[in-house]
């Protein structure tokens, strides 16, 4: 699904090039559950926007689902962020000004999903996350660990084939961490959506089935998981 | 989509209730002052546009100097009357050929039975074609034989329900009194009009058909003036007419000329005139005055201002938005990373100004209402706006108006924050991308700009203004009164009134303050030839007047040489002509009539400030040919002269019964000369006082934000020891400097500007100084006193709780 070929990402200062990452070459199957770990500053989270399209490796061949995205256009990398990618962040970033219902239902109307549709997509994750009557709140009436659920609602209901999500339970207390990571494993079986989150806890990484350690930039363990 | 948009929308607008509301009424009052100067051109634009049928109207203009302020040729609204026939035969493409003019003077007296006479303005005598040329519409009579008769008048619906409570009045008879002393016409209505819906060039209260429209004089030597207006069959290109009219004129021209015993050469060539006769559409005619500016020249200072004033609203609105677009960053990262284009982006917000600009146009609508009654009577105009009869396109405009404004003021915000680079956002990296900056500290600078410069406008002009209102006019101009009408010698009425109590002269000149002609004369004096301005007194006008005499004498009854050659000149001409002038003679006309100067008096203003006093030679006696202008000029000898008034109206009365009495007092005449600076000072303070608080809103706005923004800055600061004062001036600092920019640019802006301004006056100030320096002081002290506002609430603040809210 995803094929990654020498990525390397620097920032020049001064004439100065302060590598992020370097030499990363991976690939990542269709239905696989990947934790990113590694110390803080090593580049998980450059490498989770460099997968999500929201930043350019400034060297290195990237294909996502066949198609090579550093000639992409800009329209074509919307149509694929519309399609088949949900992004879940640490910080939650729910829209302020919008009701949990109307967080979860901006994807789908960027993807033009009709009226009716949209209605009972939404009232299908409420559901499932239990949160329905929690749907005309807003996000500052709702706990951390609520608002990652609707976080994680609004990426799932554009049924995304690609989860990407970067330390989503940072902020969250361990219960609720607990419950996240059970949520993400179901939806990695059950579903077979393709899940790469960026995590620090140990146990957190044993939810999915390989781990990648990233150090200074450069990958240096790939290992899977028997669980 | 959309409906999610206007939701956020609106629940931004609630949320920010303080700065919505700045917004949107900062923009209402700008454009409230635009929709009014939109108004007001709408109606004068629409002049003579009130029938499809006007486009194929024509008015003939003369190109020639009988009865111009300095004897030029003009393209004259008057032609010489034989013309209408000459076109009438000449040029087919003409259907009808109408002669209408106003008639001279304040007005005619019409009298109806045994009724009190009244005095009506505006009444055109016009020959019998009149309503074949304009489609007014005949509530009672027959527009096609209403003129057919002499003696007979049309009347406009409104003029004659005033007149006879009713406009059934076909039939009916009336007298018209034309002048003091005129036996009067009896008058039988044919016809009353409808008022038509649009302002006329030609407005009149009532035609009138004399029948004398009908004739050209007699005698080959003598000419009469009137209005033509012809009316063609279908639209026609009038500079093909044009050519045609040229050459049926000169035509025309030589062969009068050669009747008259001169040459075409002698009376063109020699004097470099030149010939003219042209069309000009009816409605181009309101908009081209012969000889005085035309309307939108006259209103372009407020035209300018009323933009100012809304550059400056709108710069409010794109700074607000763009300060508060740091807490929509957000919300602009996730959508992208939803997946929403940039130009969708760029369209929600531009859907957000159309909101807020689309409630600051119902505010508007709603003081424009409100305001406009003021507005009219303050500029004489008949103003509408729902009840307008071009309700249409004024709605078309407001609609191209609100497009505007929304894309001017919502445009570069709506770009700025669909630019937001997600990544950066949702690593809550939002200061980095708070963007714009620059921007709008040049727009914080231009708003100060605009105010200053109003506020030094309005010093200036109120130091101008008080110095015409207190200036000596070199007269005296109270217990003096004007009554409006001829003088005969040894007039009886005249005699009469010089017998009452309280009256202490009585006397008449072409040059009083509110009523003055001017006829240029050439001298020769000294063997040199000189250009001087002519004026026809009575042996009491000088004394009346209360000139100064500065040398020799003015004139006197003892002196029997001052109705023979004496004249009496101002210093203005004295001047020109060089020294020891009393008892010099000079020569002048084409008989080499020697006049005598027995007094030199200093100059008196009897004209507006704009115009320099004329050089000037006065006389009492008919030598070289005298004038007369409707001038009789009262002098009492007490401030009580209310009763000496009704003593003449009474003796007006037993005269005159048909034609009543009018007059106005010259203190009257001179403040309605300071009037035009005056109103326009008004608007300048208006529209300063409304754009300084405007730009304070904008600042305070503004400075909120900025406070907000830092406040975590602050707190890190006060815990490092910083005191609240040194919190306050640090936040003041970057706004004052912005502030000091604005007045060292608006200095020499101003400068110039209100020195244009004090140019127009032949008579004014120095430049002063003090209005510059108020103006600085002022906007700096506002200034500081708005941001410390914001700043010490910032300071102030536990810095504990903001580093924990943070
Ligand atoms: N715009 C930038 N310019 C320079 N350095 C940057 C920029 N953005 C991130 N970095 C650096 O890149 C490194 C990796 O960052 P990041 O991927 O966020 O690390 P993490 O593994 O903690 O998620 C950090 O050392 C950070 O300082
Ligand atoms: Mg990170």
């Amino acid at each position: 699904m995803i094929e990654l070929k020498n990525i390397e990402k620097y920032y020049a200062n001064k004439g100065v090039k302060s590598y992020i990452l370097r030499h990363v070459t991976t690939s990542i199957k269709q239905g696989e559950f990947i934790s990113i770990m590694g110390p803080s500053g090593a580049g998980k989270s450059t490498l989770l926007n460099i997968l999500g399209m929201l930043e350019e490796p400034t060297y290195g061949e990237y294909h996502f689902m066949g198609e090579d995205v550093t000639a992409m256009n800009e329209r074509k990398r919307i149509e694929l962020y519309r399609n088949h990618i949900g992004f879940v962040f640490q910080a939650y970033h729910l829209i302020d000004e919008m009701t949990v219902a109307e967080n979860i239902e901006a994807p789908l109307l960027y993807k033009k999903i009709p009226g009716a549709e949209r209605k009972s997509r939404i009232a299908d994750v409420l559901d499932r996350f239990n949160m329905v009557a929690k749907k005309d709140l807003f996000p500052n009436q709702l706990s951390g660990g609520q608002q990652q659920l609707v976080g994680i609602a609004r990426a799932l209901v554009a049924q995304p084939s690609i989860i990407l999500a970067d330390e989503p339970t940072g902020n969250l207390q361990s219960a609720q961490a607990e419950q996240i990571m059970d949520l993400f494993k179901k939806l990695n079986e059950e579903e077979g959506i393709t899940i790469l989150q960026v995590t620090h806890s140990e146990k957190n990484a044993q939810y999915g089935n390989r781990i990648l350690t990233i150090e200074d930039g450069v990958i240096k363990e790939d290992v899977s998981v028997n669980n | 989509m959309f409906k999610l948009n206007l939701k956020i929308a609106l629940r931004n607008l609630f949320k920010n209730k303080g700065y919505a509301a700045i917004n949107i009424g900062g923009l209402a009052i700008g454009l409230t002052a635009f929709v009014l100067l939109l108004l007001f051109v709408n109606h004068e634009a629409n002049y003579d546009k009130w029938s499809p049928e006007l486009k194929n109207v024509y008015q003939v203009r003369e190109y020639h100097d009988f009865f111009t302020p300095d004897n030029k040729q003009y393209w004259q609204q008057i032609n010489e009357s034989r013309i209408a026939g000459v076109l009438k035969e000449k040029v087919p493409q003409f259907k009808y050929v109408t002669k209408a003019s106003r008639g001279w003077g304040d007005g005619y007296s019409i009298k109806i039975d045994r009724n009190a006479p009244v005095i009506v303005k505006d009444i055109v005598d016009a020959d019998s074609l009149f309503f074949k040329v304009f489609p007014y519409q005949f509530i009672n009579g027959d527009g096609s034989t209403a003129m057919n008769e002499p003696n007979t008048i049309v009347l406009k619906q409104s003029v004659a329900i005033q007149l006879f409570g009713t406009d059934k009045v076909v039939g009916k008879q009336l007298k018209l009194v034309r002048w003091r002393s005129d036996e009067g016409n009896l008058m039988t209505i044919t016809g009353v009009v409808k008022n038509p819906s649009a302002s006329e060039s030609l407005a009149f209260t009532a035609v009138i058909h004399t029948g004398e429209r009908e004739k050209d004089p007699d005698q080959i030597s003598s000419s009469n003036y009137t209005g033509i207006y012809a009316k063609t069959e279908k639209q026609i290109d009038t500079n093909v007419l044009n050519k045609t009219l040229l050459n049926v004129y000169t035509d025309y021209k030589k062969a009068l000329l050669k009747a008259r015993g001169e040459t075409f050469n002698d009376f063109y060539k020699a004097k470099s005139r030149k010939p003219g006769l042209k069309v000009l559409p009816l409605s181009e005619v309101y908009s081209n005055p012969s000889f005085s500016e035309n309307w939108l020249d006259k209103i372009k200072p407020i035209i300018a201002l009323s933009i100012f004033l809304l550059i400056i609203s709108v710069i409010n609105f794109v700074n607000l938005a763009t300060a508060q677009s740091v807490q929509r960053a957000k919300e602009v990262g996730v959508k992208k990373v939803l997946g929403a284009y940039k130009k969708q982006l760029v369209l929600q917000f531009l859907i957000e100004s159309a909101i807020q600009t689309l409630s600051a146009l119902f505010i508007t609508i709603i003081l424009v209402e409100l305001l406009l009654p003021s507005f009219s009577s303050h500029f004489d105009v008949q103003l509408s706006f729902w009840h307008s009869n071009h309700l249409l396109p004024i709605i078309a405009q407001l609609f191209g108006l609100f497009v505007f404004i929304t894309l001017l003021a919502g445009f570069y915000p709506a770009i700025i924050l669909a630019k937001y680079n997600p990544v950066k956002v949702l690593k809550g990296n939002y200061e980095s991308s708070f963007k714009g900056m620059a921007l709008r500290n040049g727009l914080v600078v231009l708003q100060f700009i605009i105010a200053v410069t109003f506020i030094i406008g309005i010093g200036v002009m109120y130091k101008q203004n008080s110095y015409m209102a207190n200036k000596d006019l070199g007269f005296d101009r109270d217990k003096l009164i004007n009554i409006s009408t001829n003088y005969d010698t040894d007039d009886p009425f005249v005699e009469s009134v010089k017998r009452i109590a309280g009256v202490k002269y009585v006397a008449t000149t072409t040059q009083v303050m509110g009523n003055t002609f001017n006829t240029p004369r050439e001298l020769t004096f000294n063997n040199q030839k000189f250009d001087i301005n002519a004026v026809t007194v009575t042996m009491d006008a000088l004394p009346a007047l209360g000139v100064k005499v500065i040398s020799g004498r003015i004139f006197a009854k003892e002196y029997a040489q001052d109705t023979i050659n004496s004249v009496v000149i101002n210093q203005a001409a004295a001047n020109l002509l060089g020294k020891n002038l009393v008892g010099k003679t000079f020569t002048s006309g084409s008989n080499k009539d020697v006049f005598q100067i027995v007094g030199v008096i200093k100059n008196y203003n009897n004209e507006s400030f704009e115009k320099a006093v004329l050089p000037t030679i006065y006389k009492v006696t008919h030598l070289g040919g005298s004038s007369n202008t409707n001038n009789l000029l009262v002098r009492f000898d007490n401030d009580h002269y209310q009763s000496a008034i009704k003593t003449i109206e009474a003796e007006w009365k037993k005269v005159y019964p048909d034609f009543p009495m009018m007059y106005t007092s010259v203190e009257d005449s001179f403040q309605k000369e300071l009037k035009p600076s005056l109103r326009l000072m008004q608007i300048v303070v208006l529209f300063s006082v409304i754009s300084v608080i405007l730009s304070l809103l904008g600042l305070f706005a503004l400075s909120t934000f900025m406070a907000k923004r830092r406040t975590k800055e602050i707190a890190i600061r006060k815990i490092l020891g910083a005191s609240n004062l040194e919190l306050i001036n640090m936040l003041n600092r970057s706004f004052l400097i912005l502030v000091i920019i604005a007045n060292l640019i608006s200095w020499p802006i101003a400068f110039i500007l209100t020195r244009k301004w004090l140019e127009g006056f032949a008579y004014r100030i120095e430049m002063p100084f003090w209005p510059f320096a108020i103006a600085t002081l002022t906007s700096v002290i506002i200034a500081i006193l708005t941001v410390s506002l914001q700043a010490r609430k910032a300071a102030v603040n536990n810095p504990v709780d903001a580093l924990k809210y943070e």
